[in-house]
Protein backbone atom coordinates (compact mmCIF):
# COMPACT_ATOMS: atom_id res chain seq x y z
CA UNK A 1 0.00 0.00 0.00
CA UNK A 2 1.51 3.35 -1.10
CA UNK A 3 0.76 6.19 0.95
CA UNK A 4 1.36 9.98 1.01
CA UNK A 5 3.60 11.50 3.82
CA UNK A 6 1.46 14.42 5.66
CA UNK A 7 4.64 15.94 6.46
CA UNK A 8 5.84 19.09 4.65
CA UNK A 9 9.72 19.32 4.13
CA UNK A 10 11.01 21.99 6.58
CA UNK A 11 12.14 24.67 4.40
CA UNK A 12 15.84 25.22 4.60
CA UNK A 13 16.87 28.10 6.20
CA UNK A 14 20.94 29.34 5.94
CA UNK A 15 21.72 30.73 9.51
CA UNK A 16 25.20 30.70 10.88
CA UNK A 17 26.37 30.64 14.57
CA UNK A 18 28.80 33.24 16.14
CA UNK A 19 31.79 31.10 16.81
CA UNK A 20 31.62 30.66 21.20
CA UNK A 21 34.10 32.77 22.98
CA UNK A 22 36.83 30.33 24.93
CA UNK A 23 36.42 32.10 28.06
CA UNK A 24 34.17 34.82 29.16
CA UNK A 25 36.49 36.62 30.60
CA UNK A 26 36.17 40.82 30.15
CA UNK A 27 33.08 40.02 27.55
CA UNK A 28 29.38 41.63 27.54
CA UNK A 29 26.90 39.15 28.42
CA UNK A 30 23.65 39.65 27.29
CA UNK A 31 20.27 38.98 29.60
CA UNK A 32 17.39 38.68 27.24
CA UNK A 33 13.89 37.75 29.25
CA UNK A 34 10.29 36.94 27.62
CA UNK A 35 9.11 39.68 30.33
CA UNK A 36 6.87 36.83 32.13
CA UNK A 37 7.58 37.12 35.94
CA UNK A 38 9.76 35.98 37.73
CA UNK A 39 12.03 36.23 35.09
CA UNK A 40 13.15 39.49 35.76
CA UNK A 41 14.47 38.55 39.10
CA UNK A 42 16.22 35.61 37.58
CA UNK A 43 18.11 37.46 35.92
CA UNK A 44 18.90 39.76 38.22
CA UNK A 45 20.31 37.00 40.26
CA UNK A 46 21.96 35.46 37.58
CA UNK A 47 23.81 39.01 36.28
CA UNK A 48 25.03 38.84 40.16
CA UNK A 49 26.75 35.72 40.07
CA UNK A 50 28.24 36.47 36.81
CA UNK A 51 29.59 39.48 37.96
CA UNK A 52 30.98 37.68 41.07
CA UNK A 53 32.83 34.99 39.23
CA UNK A 54 33.94 36.35 35.82
CA UNK A 55 36.76 39.26 36.29
CA UNK A 56 35.46 42.35 33.88
CA UNK A 57 32.42 41.02 33.02
CA UNK A 58 29.95 43.29 32.08
CA UNK A 59 25.87 42.50 31.89
CA UNK A 60 23.35 44.11 29.14
CA UNK A 61 19.95 43.29 29.67
CA UNK A 62 16.97 43.44 27.53
CA UNK A 63 13.36 41.88 27.03
CA UNK A 64 10.92 41.25 24.44
CA UNK A 65 7.63 43.10 23.87
CA UNK A 66 5.75 40.19 23.98
CA UNK A 67 6.42 37.05 25.56
CA UNK A 68 4.64 34.50 23.06
CA UNK A 69 5.97 36.31 19.67
CA UNK A 70 9.48 36.30 18.47
CA UNK A 71 12.09 38.49 19.39
CA UNK A 72 11.58 42.09 17.35
CA UNK A 73 14.23 43.10 14.85
CA UNK A 74 15.28 45.87 17.32
CA UNK A 75 15.71 43.80 20.40
CA UNK A 76 17.75 41.61 18.07
CA UNK A 77 20.04 44.25 16.89
CA UNK A 78 20.34 45.58 20.18
CA UNK A 79 21.66 42.25 21.23
CA UNK A 80 23.43 42.01 18.58
CA UNK A 81 25.38 45.42 18.86
CA UNK A 82 26.12 45.17 22.90
CA UNK A 83 26.48 41.49 23.42
CA UNK A 84 29.27 38.76 22.58
CA UNK A 85 27.15 35.94 24.33
CA UNK A 86 23.45 35.96 24.87
CA UNK A 87 21.54 34.23 27.37
CA UNK A 88 17.47 34.05 26.56
CA UNK A 89 15.82 33.17 29.83
CA UNK A 90 11.98 32.14 29.46
CA UNK A 91 10.03 32.75 32.44
CA UNK A 92 6.58 31.01 32.38
CA UNK B 1 14.39 24.30 20.10
CA UNK B 2 12.60 23.20 17.07
CA UNK B 3 13.03 26.43 15.61
CA UNK B 4 17.19 25.80 16.47
CA UNK B 5 16.84 22.90 14.75
CA UNK B 6 15.48 23.84 11.74
CA UNK B 7 18.04 26.62 11.62
CA UNK B 8 20.83 24.80 11.41
CA UNK B 9 21.39 24.67 15.34
CA UNK B 10 20.04 21.37 16.77
CA UNK B 11 23.07 21.19 19.28
CA UNK B 12 22.05 25.22 20.47
CA UNK B 13 22.94 24.51 24.24
CA UNK B 14 19.99 24.86 26.62
CA UNK B 15 19.74 24.49 30.44
CA UNK B 16 15.85 23.63 31.90
CA UNK B 17 15.35 24.61 35.55
CA UNK B 18 12.76 22.38 37.05
CA UNK B 19 8.48 23.83 37.32
CA UNK B 20 7.51 25.77 38.67
CA UNK B 21 9.07 29.03 38.07
CA UNK B 22 5.65 31.33 37.37
CA UNK B 23 3.97 32.02 40.68
CA UNK B 24 7.25 30.76 42.87
CA UNK B 25 9.77 33.09 44.64
CA UNK B 26 13.60 33.32 44.57
CA UNK B 27 13.66 31.43 47.83
CA UNK B 28 13.22 28.10 45.41
CA UNK B 29 14.14 29.59 42.23
CA UNK B 30 17.93 30.64 43.15
CA UNK B 31 18.73 27.03 44.41
CA UNK B 32 17.70 25.64 40.83
CA UNK B 33 20.19 28.63 39.06
CA UNK B 34 22.77 27.43 41.16
CA UNK B 35 23.12 23.80 40.56
CA UNK B 36 22.51 24.98 36.51
CA UNK B 37 25.23 27.73 36.83
CA UNK B 38 28.39 25.48 35.53
CA UNK B 39 26.27 24.03 32.71
CA UNK B 40 25.18 27.60 31.71
CA UNK B 41 28.60 29.03 31.98
CA UNK B 42 29.90 25.73 30.24
CA UNK B 43 26.71 26.71 27.27
CA UNK B 44 28.66 29.76 26.83
CA UNK B 45 32.03 28.62 25.93
CA UNK B 46 31.41 25.32 24.39
CA UNK B 47 32.10 25.23 20.36
CA UNK B 48 28.67 24.17 18.86
CA UNK B 49 29.09 21.51 16.34
CA UNK B 50 27.36 23.12 12.99
CA UNK B 51 24.78 20.93 11.37
CA UNK B 52 24.00 22.79 8.38
CA UNK B 53 19.70 23.11 7.05
CA UNK B 54 19.46 21.07 4.51
CA UNK B 55 20.52 22.89 0.93
CA UNK B 56 17.37 22.24 -1.30
CA UNK B 57 13.74 21.78 -0.20
CA UNK B 58 11.90 18.97 -1.33
CA UNK B 59 8.24 19.89 -2.20
CA UNK B 60 6.25 16.83 -3.14
CA UNK B 61 5.30 14.32 -0.88
CA UNK B 62 7.43 11.30 -0.18
CA UNK B 63 5.92 8.34 -1.02
CA UNK B 64 5.80 5.30 1.47
CA UNK B 65 5.45 1.53 1.19
CA UNK B 66 3.47 0.32 3.60
CA UNK B 67 3.48 -3.64 3.73
CA UNK B 68 -0.10 -4.60 3.41
CA UNK B 69 -1.34 -7.69 5.91
CA UNK B 70 -4.76 -8.87 6.31
CA UNK B 71 -6.62 -4.90 6.84
CA UNK B 72 -4.86 -2.75 4.99
CA UNK B 73 -7.11 0.38 7.44
CA UNK B 74 -5.65 -1.41 10.33
CA UNK B 75 -1.95 -1.19 8.66
CA UNK B 76 -2.36 1.88 8.13
CA UNK B 77 -3.60 3.06 11.32
CA UNK B 78 -0.64 1.54 12.89
CA UNK B 79 1.75 3.39 10.55
CA UNK B 80 0.67 6.49 11.31
CA UNK B 81 1.21 5.87 14.86
CA UNK B 82 3.95 4.86 14.57
CA UNK B 83 5.33 7.51 12.81
CA UNK B 84 3.79 9.96 15.10
CA UNK B 85 1.61 11.35 12.98
CA UNK B 86 -2.07 13.16 13.36
CA UNK B 87 -3.86 13.73 16.50
CA UNK B 88 -4.81 9.75 18.00
CA UNK B 89 -7.93 9.54 16.08
CA UNK B 90 -7.94 7.17 13.18
CA UNK B 91 -7.12 8.61 10.07
CA UNK B 92 -8.17 8.38 6.14
CA UNK B 93 -5.16 6.43 4.01
CA UNK B 94 -3.43 8.95 2.30
CA UNK B 95 -3.38 7.23 -0.58
CA UNK B 96 -2.04 8.95 -3.93
CA UNK B 97 -5.03 8.50 -5.93
CA UNK B 98 -7.35 10.06 -3.12
CA UNK B 99 -4.45 12.95 -2.76
CA UNK B 100 -4.93 13.36 -6.72
CA UNK B 101 -8.56 13.47 -6.28
CA UNK B 102 -8.32 16.50 -3.44
CA UNK B 103 -6.62 18.08 -5.81
CA UNK B 104 -9.48 18.71 -8.46
CA UNK B 105 -10.96 21.98 -8.02
CA UNK B 106 -7.67 23.73 -7.54
CA UNK B 107 -5.11 25.08 -10.10
CA UNK B 108 -2.48 25.91 -7.71
CA UNK B 109 0.73 23.26 -8.62
CA UNK B 110 1.09 20.88 -5.83
CA UNK B 111 4.44 22.14 -5.05
CA UNK B 112 3.33 25.53 -4.75
CA UNK B 113 4.32 26.36 -1.19
CA UNK B 114 1.27 28.05 0.68
CA UNK B 115 2.99 29.02 3.56
CA UNK B 116 5.70 27.63 5.57
CA UNK B 117 4.18 26.69 8.88
CA UNK B 118 6.05 27.40 12.49
CA UNK B 119 7.96 26.44 14.37
CA UNK B 120 9.29 23.43 12.29
CA UNK B 121 8.93 25.88 9.53
CA UNK B 122 7.45 23.01 7.34
CA UNK B 123 6.26 23.93 3.98
CA UNK B 124 2.58 23.84 3.69
CA UNK B 125 2.65 22.80 0.05
CA UNK B 126 -0.59 22.64 -1.61
CA UNK B 127 -0.10 18.68 -1.87
CA UNK B 128 0.91 18.97 1.76
CA UNK B 129 -2.29 21.06 2.21
CA UNK B 130 -4.79 17.60 0.30
CA UNK B 131 -2.76 14.78 1.49
CA UNK B 132 -4.09 16.38 5.64
CA UNK B 133 -7.18 16.99 4.24
CA UNK B 134 -7.68 13.82 2.76
CA UNK B 135 -6.17 11.90 6.43
CA UNK B 136 -9.24 14.14 7.99
CA UNK B 137 -11.95 13.31 6.21
CA UNK B 138 -12.49 16.34 4.07
CA UNK B 139 -13.81 16.65 0.08
CA UNK B 140 -12.14 17.98 -2.23
CA UNK B 141 -14.14 21.61 -2.28
CA UNK B 142 -12.81 22.18 1.29
CA UNK B 143 -9.11 22.39 -0.42
CA UNK B 144 -9.80 25.94 -1.41
CA UNK B 145 -10.94 26.93 2.44
CA UNK B 146 -8.05 25.25 3.78
CA UNK B 147 -4.89 26.98 1.46
CA UNK B 148 -6.63 30.57 2.39
CA UNK B 149 -6.65 29.39 6.32
CA UNK B 150 -2.89 28.26 6.02
CA UNK B 151 -1.92 31.16 4.67
CA UNK B 152 -4.04 33.35 6.71
CA UNK B 153 -2.07 31.23 10.04
CA UNK B 154 1.37 32.26 8.43
CA UNK B 155 0.51 35.91 9.05
CA UNK B 156 3.29 37.24 10.94
CA UNK B 157 0.40 39.26 13.73
CA UNK B 158 -2.00 36.01 13.66
CA UNK B 159 1.74 34.47 15.69
CA UNK B 160 1.53 30.96 15.03
CA UNK B 161 4.75 30.63 16.80
CA UNK B 162 3.57 31.79 19.79
CA UNK B 163 -0.01 29.95 19.60
CA UNK B 164 2.35 26.33 18.65
CA UNK B 165 4.15 26.56 21.36
CA UNK B 166 2.39 28.16 24.44
CA UNK B 167 1.12 26.67 27.59
CA UNK B 168 -2.24 28.27 27.06
CA UNK B 169 -4.84 26.32 25.50
CA UNK B 170 -5.47 28.65 22.54
CA UNK B 171 -6.58 27.22 18.67
CA UNK B 172 -6.74 28.55 15.80
CA UNK B 173 -10.56 29.30 15.13
CA UNK B 174 -12.22 29.28 11.31
CA UNK B 175 -15.23 31.62 10.61
CA UNK B 176 -16.47 31.15 7.46
CA UNK B 177 -18.53 34.42 5.72
CA UNK B 178 -19.88 34.01 2.33
CA UNK B 179 -21.71 31.99 0.18
CA UNK B 180 -19.68 28.82 0.03
CA UNK B 181 -20.31 27.99 3.41
CA UNK B 182 -23.36 26.08 2.02
CA UNK B 183 -21.55 24.82 -0.74
CA UNK B 184 -18.76 23.38 1.54
CA UNK B 185 -21.15 22.10 4.13
CA UNK B 186 -20.02 24.41 7.24
CA UNK B 187 -22.82 25.10 9.76
CA UNK B 188 -23.38 28.20 11.11
CA UNK B 189 -26.87 27.59 12.81
CA UNK B 190 -27.93 25.11 15.30
CA UNK B 191 -25.23 22.64 17.03
CA UNK B 192 -22.58 24.26 14.47
CA UNK B 193 -19.92 23.41 16.86
CA UNK B 194 -21.38 19.81 16.71
CA UNK B 195 -21.43 16.69 16.61
CA UNK B 196 -23.52 16.67 13.44
CA UNK B 197 -23.51 15.19 9.80
CA UNK B 198 -22.04 18.87 8.47
CA UNK B 199 -18.17 19.08 7.33
CA UNK B 200 -17.22 21.61 10.24
CA UNK B 201 -15.31 18.77 11.94
CA UNK B 202 -13.32 17.69 9.05
CA UNK B 203 -12.24 21.15 7.82
CA UNK B 204 -10.85 21.94 11.22
CA UNK B 205 -9.33 18.25 11.92
CA UNK B 206 -7.32 19.20 8.59
CA UNK B 207 -6.14 22.18 10.01
CA UNK B 208 -4.94 20.47 13.01
CA UNK B 209 -3.53 17.82 11.23
CA UNK B 210 -1.45 20.39 9.44
CA UNK B 211 -0.35 22.38 12.54
CA UNK B 212 0.95 18.60 13.87
CA UNK B 213 2.56 17.24 10.79
CA UNK B 214 3.66 20.40 9.33
CA UNK B 215 4.01 22.50 11.74
CA UNK B 216 5.84 19.93 14.13
CA UNK B 217 3.31 21.01 17.09
CA UNK B 218 3.97 17.72 18.44
CA UNK B 219 2.29 17.56 22.26
CA UNK B 220 4.74 17.61 25.75
CA UNK B 221 7.64 18.06 22.98
CA UNK B 222 6.55 21.56 20.72
CA UNK B 223 2.96 22.12 21.79
CA UNK B 224 3.44 22.97 25.44
CA UNK B 225 -0.32 23.73 26.80
CA UNK B 226 -0.84 22.41 30.20
CA UNK B 227 -4.09 20.75 29.57
CA UNK B 228 -4.43 20.75 25.81
CA UNK B 229 -8.47 21.72 24.95
CA UNK B 230 -11.26 19.96 23.00
CA UNK B 231 -11.06 22.75 20.65
CA UNK B 232 -7.71 21.51 19.61
CA UNK B 233 -9.19 18.40 17.71
CA UNK B 234 -11.55 20.89 15.41
CA UNK B 235 -12.39 24.73 15.67
CA UNK B 236 -14.83 26.32 12.68
CA UNK B 237 -17.90 27.83 12.48
CA UNK B 238 -19.62 29.90 9.82
CA UNK B 239 -21.63 33.22 10.36
CA UNK B 240 -25.06 32.75 10.55
CA UNK B 241 -25.70 36.20 8.06
CA UNK B 242 -29.21 35.47 7.20
CA UNK B 243 -30.20 35.60 10.80
CA UNK B 244 -27.70 38.80 11.46
CA UNK B 245 -29.24 42.33 11.82
CA UNK B 246 -25.88 43.69 11.08
CA UNK B 247 -22.72 43.94 8.59
CA UNK B 248 -21.06 40.69 8.76
CA UNK B 249 -17.62 40.01 9.83
CA UNK B 250 -16.21 40.06 6.22
CA UNK B 251 -18.57 43.07 5.24
CA UNK B 252 -16.68 45.04 7.91
CA UNK B 253 -13.60 43.85 6.63
CA UNK B 254 -13.82 45.01 3.40
CA UNK B 255 -15.49 42.01 1.06
CA UNK B 256 -18.22 42.26 -1.16
CA UNK B 257 -21.31 39.94 -0.92
CA UNK B 258 -19.87 36.98 -3.59
CA UNK B 259 -16.85 36.50 -1.54
CA UNK B 260 -16.24 33.76 0.73
CA UNK B 261 -13.67 34.01 3.27
CA UNK B 262 -12.26 32.40 6.20
CA UNK B 263 -10.83 34.56 9.70
CA UNK B 264 -8.59 32.69 11.56
CA UNK B 265 -8.74 33.51 15.50
CA UNK B 266 -6.12 32.53 18.11
CA UNK B 267 -9.23 31.68 20.58
CA UNK B 268 -9.44 29.78 23.49
CA UNK B 269 -12.78 27.25 24.04
CA UNK B 270 -16.32 29.25 24.25
CA UNK B 271 -18.05 29.78 27.16
CA UNK B 272 -21.88 29.83 27.17
CA UNK B 273 -23.79 32.78 27.95
CA UNK B 274 -27.31 32.17 29.16
CA UNK B 275 -30.24 34.34 29.50
CA UNK B 276 -33.52 33.47 29.02
CA UNK B 277 -35.22 36.75 31.01
CA UNK B 278 -33.55 39.83 29.55
CA UNK B 279 -36.57 40.93 26.97
CA UNK B 280 -34.06 44.51 26.87
CA UNK B 281 -31.04 45.41 25.08
CA UNK B 282 -29.19 46.66 28.05
CA UNK B 283 -30.49 43.86 30.16
CA UNK B 284 -29.10 41.26 28.21
CA UNK B 285 -25.91 43.20 27.96
CA UNK B 286 -25.65 43.46 31.42
CA UNK B 287 -25.58 39.77 31.46
CA UNK B 288 -23.16 39.19 28.49
CA UNK B 289 -20.81 41.85 29.92
CA UNK B 290 -20.67 40.55 33.13
CA UNK B 291 -20.02 36.66 31.69
CA UNK B 292 -17.55 38.63 30.11
CA UNK B 293 -15.38 40.14 32.67
CA UNK B 294 -13.51 37.29 34.28
CA UNK B 295 -10.01 37.91 35.45
CA UNK B 296 -7.73 34.55 34.48
CA UNK B 297 -8.23 34.86 30.72
CA UNK B 298 -5.26 36.17 28.57
CA UNK B 299 -7.03 38.95 27.23
CA UNK B 300 -6.82 40.83 30.17
CA UNK B 301 -3.25 40.61 30.31
CA UNK B 302 -2.19 41.52 26.26
CA UNK B 303 -3.82 43.72 23.61
CA UNK B 304 -6.47 41.14 21.90
CA UNK B 305 -9.84 40.99 20.42
CA UNK B 306 -12.01 39.14 22.54
CA UNK B 307 -14.95 37.36 20.34
CA UNK B 308 -18.60 37.48 20.80
CA UNK B 309 -20.69 35.06 19.59
CA UNK B 310 -24.34 36.23 19.45
CA UNK B 311 -27.26 33.69 19.03
CA UNK B 312 -30.07 34.97 16.51
CA UNK B 313 -32.24 35.65 19.35
CA UNK B 314 -29.92 37.36 21.25
CA UNK B 315 -28.78 40.11 18.22
CA UNK B 316 -32.28 40.57 17.38
CA UNK B 317 -32.86 42.00 21.34
CA UNK B 318 -29.70 44.29 21.52
CA UNK B 319 -30.72 45.36 17.40
CA UNK B 320 -34.08 45.89 18.54
CA UNK B 321 -32.50 48.42 21.18
CA UNK B 322 -30.74 50.40 18.77
CA UNK B 323 -27.38 49.53 18.47
CA UNK B 324 -25.59 48.46 15.28
CA UNK B 325 -21.84 46.92 15.66
CA UNK B 326 -20.08 49.93 16.21
CA UNK B 327 -22.12 51.08 19.33
CA UNK B 328 -22.33 47.17 20.47
CA UNK B 329 -18.79 47.69 20.96
CA UNK B 330 -18.48 50.22 22.65
CA UNK B 331 -20.65 49.03 24.86
CA UNK B 332 -18.61 46.06 25.45
CA UNK B 333 -15.34 47.88 25.77
CA UNK B 334 -17.07 50.20 28.42
CA UNK B 335 -18.95 47.36 30.45
CA UNK B 336 -16.95 43.66 29.97
CA UNK B 337 -14.60 44.89 32.79
CA UNK B 338 -12.89 42.64 35.23
CA UNK B 339 -12.86 44.30 38.90
CA UNK B 340 -9.55 45.29 39.86
CA UNK B 341 -10.62 44.01 43.22
CA UNK B 342 -11.14 40.38 41.19
CA UNK B 343 -7.08 40.06 41.18
CA UNK B 344 -5.18 38.82 43.31
CA UNK B 345 -2.58 41.20 45.06
CA UNK B 346 0.17 38.92 43.77
CA UNK B 347 -1.46 39.26 40.13
CA UNK B 348 -2.06 43.18 40.49
CA UNK B 349 1.22 43.77 42.12
CA UNK B 350 3.41 41.40 39.72
CA UNK B 351 1.96 41.56 36.64
CA UNK B 352 -0.80 44.35 35.97
CA UNK B 353 1.35 47.51 38.07
CA UNK B 354 3.94 45.87 36.13
CA UNK B 355 2.65 45.77 32.54
CA UNK B 356 0.52 48.85 32.90
CA UNK B 357 1.46 51.31 35.37
CA UNK B 358 -0.87 53.99 33.32
CA UNK B 359 -3.36 52.89 34.01
CA UNK B 360 -3.51 50.60 37.53
CA UNK B 361 -0.22 51.85 39.54
CA UNK B 362 -2.42 54.54 42.03
CA UNK B 363 -6.15 52.55 40.65
CA UNK B 364 -8.79 52.44 43.30
CA UNK B 365 -9.66 47.95 43.56
CA UNK B 366 -13.23 48.83 41.46
CA UNK B 367 -11.27 50.26 38.48
CA UNK B 368 -12.61 48.16 36.14
CA UNK B 369 -9.54 46.20 33.66
CA UNK B 370 -10.31 46.51 29.75
CA UNK B 371 -10.36 43.19 27.25
CA UNK B 372 -9.43 45.13 24.80
CA UNK B 373 -7.28 47.97 24.41
CA UNK B 374 -9.97 49.79 21.47
CA UNK B 375 -13.42 49.19 21.35
CA UNK B 376 -13.13 48.37 17.61
CA UNK B 377 -11.01 45.34 18.87
CA UNK B 378 -13.61 43.36 20.26
CA UNK B 379 -15.07 40.88 17.39
CA UNK B 380 -18.92 40.74 16.83
CA UNK B 381 -20.60 37.90 15.09
CA UNK B 382 -23.92 35.95 14.89
CA UNK B 383 -24.41 32.14 14.93
CA UNK B 384 -25.87 29.25 16.14
CA UNK B 385 -29.92 28.71 15.63
CA UNK B 386 -32.79 29.16 17.62
CA UNK B 387 -32.17 29.83 21.56
CA UNK B 388 -31.18 31.92 24.01
CA UNK B 389 -27.54 30.89 24.73
CA UNK B 390 -24.49 33.42 23.07
CA UNK B 391 -21.15 32.78 23.40
CA UNK B 392 -17.66 34.38 24.90
CA UNK B 393 -14.89 33.17 23.10
CA UNK B 394 -11.56 34.87 25.00
CA UNK B 395 -8.18 34.75 22.70
CA UNK B 396 -4.78 33.86 23.17
CA UNK B 397 -3.82 37.62 23.63
CA UNK B 398 -1.11 37.88 21.34
CA UNK B 399 -2.30 37.22 18.10
CA UNK B 400 -4.62 39.16 16.21
CA UNK B 401 -7.44 37.94 13.80
CA UNK B 402 -6.64 36.87 10.29
CA UNK B 403 -9.15 37.50 7.37
CA UNK B 404 -9.02 35.93 3.88
CA UNK B 405 -10.73 35.48 0.53
CA UNK B 406 -11.00 31.61 -0.78
CA UNK B 407 -9.03 32.42 -3.96
CA UNK B 408 -8.11 30.53 -7.12
CA UNK B 409 -4.39 31.18 -7.95
CA UNK B 410 -4.72 34.38 -9.93
CA UNK B 411 -6.85 36.04 -6.74
CA UNK B 412 -10.10 35.55 -8.43
CA UNK B 413 -13.08 34.40 -5.61
CA UNK B 414 -14.16 30.69 -5.66
CA UNK B 415 -17.83 30.78 -6.47
CA UNK B 416 -20.48 28.36 -6.33
CA UNK B 417 -20.33 27.42 -10.22
CA UNK B 418 -16.35 26.28 -10.00
CA UNK B 419 -17.73 23.42 -7.79
CA UNK B 420 -20.61 22.70 -10.42
CA UNK B 421 -23.04 24.36 -8.11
Amino acid sequence: MLLCSPEGFPLPLALAAAPRPARLDGLRIGLLDNTKAPVDKMMDYLADRLRDRIPGVTIFRIAKKHPSMQAEREVIEAVAQNADVVINALGD
Amino acid sequence: MTQARVLGLPSLPRVVLPHPIGGTTMDTIAPKLDAAFEDILAGLTTPLPITAAGSAAVLRAERIDVPAGDDAWDDAQREFMRRGWGDGLPMVPPTPARVQAMLRFVDHAPDHVVAALAPRMGAATVEAIAVNAVMAGCRPVHLPLLIAAVHAMAERRFNLYGIQATTHCVSPLLIINGPLARVMNINGSTGMFGPGPWDNGVVGRAIRLLLLNVGGAVPVEIDKSTMGHPAKYTFVMAENEDASPWPSLRAERGYSDEVTTVTVVGAEGPHNINDHESITADGLLKMIAGSMAQPGQNNVYYAAEPLLILSPEHSATIAGGGYDKDSLKRKLFEDARVPLSMFSRENIERRMHRKFPELYKNAPDDVGVRLAHRPEDFMVVVAGGPGKHSMYVPTFGGTLSVTESIAHSDGRPYLGSDFGE
